[in-house]
């Protein structure tokens, strides 16, 4: 009965030792860049600093790319 | 906030390599360094698939985390672009990608390598918008002017699809539901969240 017990902690202990090695160490950690601050997409003439014209400007150009559209044979 | 991504519809794919001649023309990349290009799957056999291929612009680039001088950076439309400034060649990112996006021009004999070069989605590099120093070392900045990348605009068969993640993912969703084929679009749940069933998508539950 003895032995049995300490078989049970021998293995118990074999298996806590054998999954101690089962986890992932982050290998990337957040690196910051170290280049030049990039000017915005929307800063120029073209969009004067308006993100929401920028994005929807960006956004209707998309759907010339849905034929669909002009065909209306899509299934709504 | 944008997401910029490709989709390449492999069902309209006709390889006739209009993306990659547009990208070259547009942004005068020199010989040797292929920012697009076209991969076809069974060359030859009835039933062959192509793609168009370049930068995916990865929500988690590996080229970013394995760059040892950190010169990559996201834009708030989470494009993945770079300062060659900082670059110093050494063509890690390379073996990182799993798209073969990182280009290393001939800068001379030996095989010596140049800065690295890549698809910049057309929105340029860490320069002023729309100065010359722009595009000499990234091209030109369509995304600045509000257009969408040259390659998707000159796709003949719009097989190639540009724009903010849900805007394209909505028009390729209606080509698969029109098209009526296949129970679900495969990895869709995985990719992009919600089901994959087609019967789900818009228009889906018609026959």
């Amino acid at each position: 009965m003895r032995s049995e017990t300490r078989d049970v902690r021998i293995l118990l202990v074999a298996v806590a030792l054998g999954l101690a090695a089962c986890h992932e160490i982050p290998q990337d950690a957040a690196k910051p860049y170290a280049g030049k601050e990039d000017t915005k997409a929307y800063a120029g003439d073209r969009f004067n600093g308006d993100k929401a014209k920028y994005e929807k400007a960006l956004a209707d150009r998309a759907q010339n790319e849905n034929e669909y559209l002009r065909t209306g044979d899509a299934k709504k | 906030m944008a997401r910029m991504k490709f989709i390449c519809d492999a069902e309209r794919c006709i390889e006739c390599n209009g993306c990659a001649t547009a990208c070259k023309n547009e942004h005068e990349v020199p010989w040797g360094v292929n920012r697009r290009r076209l991969v076809t799957v069974n060359d030859g056999v009835p039933g062959e698939r192509s793609i168009s291929v370049a930068c995916m612009h990865c929500t988690d680039a590996p080229c970013m985390a394995v760059c040892p001088v950190d010169c990559f950076y996201r834009t708030e439309d989470q494009i993945v672009l770079h300062d060659k400034d900082l670059c110093i060649g050494c063509g890690y990112c390379f073996y990182a990608c799993p798209f073969g996006a990182p280009q290393f021009p001939q800068a001379g004999a030996f095989g010596l390598r140049g800065k690295m070069d890549k698809c910049t989605y057309c929105a340029g590099g860490p320069e002023e918008n729309f100065s010359v120093e722009e595009f000499r070392k990234y091209g030109r900045n369509r995304i600045a002017e509000g257009k969408l990348p040259a390659c998707a605009e000159m796709c003949s068969t719009k097989a190639l699809l540009a724009g903010d993640a849900p805007v394209i993912t909505t028009i390729y969703k209606t080509r698969v539901v029109t098209r009526g084929k296949g129970d679900q679009i495969w990895g869709w749940a995985m990719a992009y969240g919600g089901s994959d069933q087609l019967k789900d998508q818009p228009g889906g539950g018609q026959t």
